[in-house]
């Protein structure tokens, strides 16, 4: 039978994943990061963390 | 009828004393004022500005509010807790009665305006209680609920969480400063991908708080733009003239000045770039020598002869002419977190400027 993923964790690893995108983007002068621009996806990231985190812990 | 707190008669003197619990039910935090308004029979919201408002005046109502959230117990604890009049809760109440004590010692010297020594160790160390109380919160969904020693144990793993979080942060924030663009980003990836990948068999959620920790710290420095490849200390150039005026300084970390009032420039157009990463650049010109800007600041001000200009993301540009017989400095400044200074020999003339003062000459040297 197929497993279910741990969806906070896969949340979090996606975040992760496209925090990781940014500066890698950022790291080669692909763009230029600013902290205008860095703050809300910081925001955006880590609040989906923890809205997956707490609708997980809900059920 | 006489009454006494809670609203009982002189008919049930007899009663178990009612006891003061936190509310389970009636909580924004701890129940603490949930469980006072009950016990007082007066609504929860009065308790809950008091300690609002108590928190601003020396942070009294944080601490006493600390105290309270250990000392007094849930109302779902368990029945072989002790109760009023047994020697735990005597105990209980003597460390209130000395936290309520400790409390108004660190409000007082606030409300009197002074002596911010006791102020200076106990609010610190309940913001850490409190942090810790709230991190391992969020970490583990373990709320301040249950006895003292378990509010104290998971203060405590909080405190420990932060400690290892600020370990990472200053080793994700050191290495993007100081190594290649990638290398903290490289990290960060693989660690997304590993906790991804584990999520279809078997999570990896202990890796989370690291990798976000990691990603913060990098992406903050990567932004504001700190590079400290230029060293750490204080850098004092004056060079005599244009031979010795190199056309790049760099520093990490510190203060660097250029001192050019002594130098024998040439007339034109003479570039400059100075890149800092944390610290104050200072830029000081002859009165005859006319400066066009082009600065960039992550966190922190420009001071354009005395014009100021503060912010995150500061993108500064000033790009005067000047007539052909007069020298330009065309200046090109990074600076990651701190000031960027700019004036002539009347540096105490611009620190005193008034912006809408219309009468302030600007840079007498660049032409309209």
């Amino acid at each position: 039978m197929h497993k279910r993923p741990d969806i906070p964790a896969l949340v979090a690893g996606l975040v992760v994943l496209a925090l990781g995108g940014v500066l890698m983007l950022d790291g080669v002068d692909a763009i230029d990061l600013t902290l205008e621009a860095f703050a809300p996806i910081a925001c955006a990231g880590v609040g989906a963390i923890l809205l997956a985190n707490g609708l997980s812990r809900d059920r | 009828m006489a009454s006494r707190p809670g609203g009982g008669s002189l008919e049930g003197m007899n009663e178990t004393p009612k006891k003061l619990t936190r509310s389970r039910a009636d909580r924004v935090v701890g129940g603490v004022c949930g469980g006072m308004g009950r016990y007082f029979n007066v609504d929860p919201l009065f308790f809950r500005i008091g300690a609002v408002a108590l928190a601003f005046v020396g942070g009294a109502g944080l601490l006493l509010y600390l105290a309270a959230l250990v000392l007094v117990p849930s109302e779902d604890q368990p029945a072989g807790a002790p109760g009023v009049g047994e020697p735990g809760a005597q105990r209980n109440r003597a460390l209130v009665i000395i936290a309520i004590v400790v409390g108004l010692a660190v409000a007082f010297p606030f409300l009197l305006g002074g002596g911010l020594l006791l102020a200076g160790i106990g609010i610190p160390l309940a913001i850490l209680v409190g942090a810790g109380v709230l991190v391992w919160w969020l970490v583990s969904g373990e709320g301040p609920s249950g006895d003292a020693g378990d509010i104290a144990r998971r203060a405590a793993l909080g405190v420990g969480v932060l400690i290892v979080c600020c370990f990472i942060a200053l080793i994700g924030a050191f290495a993007a400063a100081a190594g290649p663009g990638w290398l903290v980003a490289a990290f960060v990836l693989l660690a997304g991908v590993a906790i991804v990948g584990a999520a279809f068999v078997q999570p990896l959620r202990w890796l989370v708080l690291p990798a976000v920790t990691l990603a913060l710290s990098g992406g903050f420095v990567a932004a504001v733009g700190i590079d400290v490849h230029g060293g750490i200390g204080n850098r004092d150039y004056r060079p005599a003239s244009s031979v010795d005026l190199r056309d790049h300084y760099e520093l990490g970390i510190g203060q660097l000045v250029l001192d050019l009032r002594d130098t024998d420039l040439p007339k034109g157009d003479v570039p400059v770039k100075l890149d800092i990463g944390v610290g104050d650049a200072e830029l000081i010109v002859p009165n005859d020598v006319c400066v066009a800007t082009d600065a960039e600041v992550g966190m922190g001000n420009v001071r354009f002869f005395g014009h100021d200009h503060g912010g995150v993301d500061v993108d500064y540009e000033d790009l005067s002419d000047a007539a052909p017989t007069t020298t330009r400095l065309l200046l090109k400044a990074n600076v990651g977190i701190g000031q960027l200074r700019v004036y002539d020999s009347r540096g105490e003339f611009y620190d005193d400027f008034d912006p809408l003062d219309e009468s302030h000459p600007k840079q007498a040297a660049c032409s309209a």
